[in-house]
């Protein structure tokens, strides 16, 4: 039952790992908490649900499930495609609505604000587009299998976890050993010296923007491919990835990953000691918790 | 190499509200290879015109002239690569990167033909540094944090180096070792605009003495004159400066 457990929180884990990433990079460069992150996780669903259906109507053969797999080459086909367009769609809500505001000196409670206002707008978009009806990249059942200690999962959800290790340790040697990344940690530290230092400040934004993007859209295809795609499945994540990037210090990509997987576990915990109906009040503990006792994080520098 | 001079401004009116310029209409040539210091009481718009000369203060009026080439609304990253670099007086090094990722990044804006070429002189030309790159800069002291931001800012080989207040904070024994280096620079050929309020380690390093008060240039010089001329205490005292018009 334990390792049940922690294998439910590694998964959950690693799903609002990746999407604290995102949140913790255009935190750290921007100086604002974008609450459409969450957004940007459901359309990715969404997005990539629209072309792996599309693709696997036009090419049934691309619709055979791969291997162990429930699903076939439409989805990561669909995940590409689905990181590019929510890429895409961030780098527009940012050229409508955040670059504007920011070239206009605006606070950060107003930036708050205007993605409040973009959060609502692209959840109301997709629930007219989409309805709030709940869809399913895949109708296969799965059977779970046996791992260690009693713990069982499926291979979407192994899958899932070994994608999430890749990704951060892959944004993590981005963000150390590039000039890309060299450029945004450098950004994220003072706009101004970087320009100085000849770093295109405006040109790395956009490429955060990119980047945050294509992780949430990474953890809103795992969601949608692990539990259901809904227009609210973002919103719904929203406080656990807030969780996850506070606790793990802004700007820390490690510390967002192992955040997740804390507040993961924490929820796993919660529903096997407490009760599921609590699940949601975990994060939100861990937020003030974490508020208090040390607000710069367990990897991030104090005034951060 | 053009004759034109090396940086010129015409005109030069900055600040940060249009309507209330600090610096208004500083006409001022610097010839290549000049070493020019910028010096003025307090409020004087020093900063501030080497400031908007680097491109991180808005100019209002007049033109800024690189070599010949008006860089005026050139953006700030692009001037780096047109050959003028430029160390802010505070907050002059990326704290959170190691020594190494500093140099690293200033160098990533240099075609990669380049890059391990002008590391390794930087490594040269600065020992000190050299002997720890992996160390976290935020935790060097103040000369040696000076010495990085001369290092990150000379990697690209700039025509012009301006430094606004280098001295700032450091020991009188750190300041002479800073002065030396930058000295030095200079006489390898590196034009340096050098704003600071040691008039007597500028002067002595210095080809020419600017003086400016209000935003404006009052009076420019022979470094070695200006360094006995009475003007100068007359201005650092806040004496009628009217009287000491050139």
């Amino acid at each position: 039952m334990i390792a049940q457990m922690l294998m439910d929180g590694l998964i959950a884990g690693s799903m609002i790992g990746l999407g604290a990433i995102g949140i913790t990079l255009t935190y750290s460069i921007l100086r604002f908490a974008n609450f459409a992150h969450g957004e940007l996780v459901s359309w990715a669903a969404y997005f990539a649900l629209s072309v792996s259906t599309a693709l696997g109507t036009a090419l049934p053969g691309l619709s055979a499930s791969l291997g162990p797999f429930s699903f076939g080459w439409s989805l990561p086909l669909g995940l590409i495609a689905a990181m590019a367009l929510t890429g895409l769609l961030a780098l527009f809500a940012d050229t409508l609505l955040f670059a504007r505001l920011r070239a206009r000196g605006a606070s950060t409670i107003i930036l708050v604000m205007a993605g409040f206002g973009a959060a609502l707008t692209l959840r109301s978009l997709l629930e007219f587009i989409f309805t709030s009806k709940p869809m399913y990249f895949t109708s296969a059942l799965q059977i779970a299998r046996p791992l260690f200690a009693g713990a069982r999962a499926t291979p979407d959800q192994l899958l899932g976890l070994g994608l999430a290790v890749a990704l951060v340790a892959a944004v993590h040697l981005i963000l150390t050993r590039t000039a890309a990344g060299r450029a945004m940690r450098a950004v994220s530290e003072n706009q101004a010296l970087a320009g100085l230092a000849g770093i295109d400040v405006a040109k790395t934004i956009r490429l955060v923007w990119l980047f945050g993007a294509s992780l949430a859209a990474v953890a809103g295809v795992m969601a949608g491919l692990l539990v259901q795609i809904r227009p609210y499945m973002g919103h719904d994540l929203l406080l656990p990835l807030f969780a996850a990037a506070i606790l793990g210090g802004i700007g820390s990509v490690p510390g967002a990953m192992i955040a997740g997987l804390i507040v993961g576990l924490a929820e796993a915990a919660c529903v096997n000691f407490i009760g599921a109906e609590w699940r949601a009040a975990v994060s939100f503990f861990i937020l003030v918790a974490i508020l208090l006792l040390r607000p710069q994080g367990l990897f991030g520098k104090a005034g951060a | 190499m053009s004759e034109a001079p090396a940086l010129a401004t015409r005109g030069l009116v900055a600040g940060y509200e249009r309507d209330l310029p600090i610096v208004r209409g500083i006409d001022l040539t610097i010839g290549k290879g000049e070493l020019v210091a910028i010096l003025g009481p307090n409020g004087a718009g020093k900063s501030t015109y080497v400031k908007a000369i680097a491109g991180t203060v808005p100019c209002f009026g007049g033109a800024i002239m690189l070599d010949g080439k008006d860089i005026t609304a050139m953006p700030l990253h692009q001037r780096i690569s047109a050959g003028l670099a430029f160390v802010p007086q505070t907050e002059n090094i990326f704290a959170s990167l190691s020594i190494g990722e500093n140099l690293q990044l200033a160098a990533d804006v240099l075609p990669k033909a380049l890059r391990a070429a002008r590391l390794e002189k930087m490594w040269a030309m600065f020992p000190d540094l050299a002997s720890r790159p992996a160390l976290r800069a935020g935790q060097l002291s103040g000369g040696q944090r000076q010495m990085l931001a001369v290092a990150r800012a000379l990697i690209v080989e700039p025509q012009v180096l301006i430094l606004d207040e280098p001295s700032a904070g450091l020991s009188p024994k750190i300041v002479s070792s800073v002065f030396a280096m930058l000295q030095s620079i200079n006489r390898s050929g590196v034009t340096i605009l050098l704003v600071e309020q040691n008039v007597k380690a500028a002067l002595a390093i210095a080809d020419r003495g600017v003086i400016l008060v209000e935003g404006q240039l009052r009076h420019e010089g022979n470094a070695a004159q200006l360094a006995t001329d009475p003007l100068l205490a007359e201005l650092y005292l806040g004496a009628q400066p009217e009287k000491a018009s050139a």
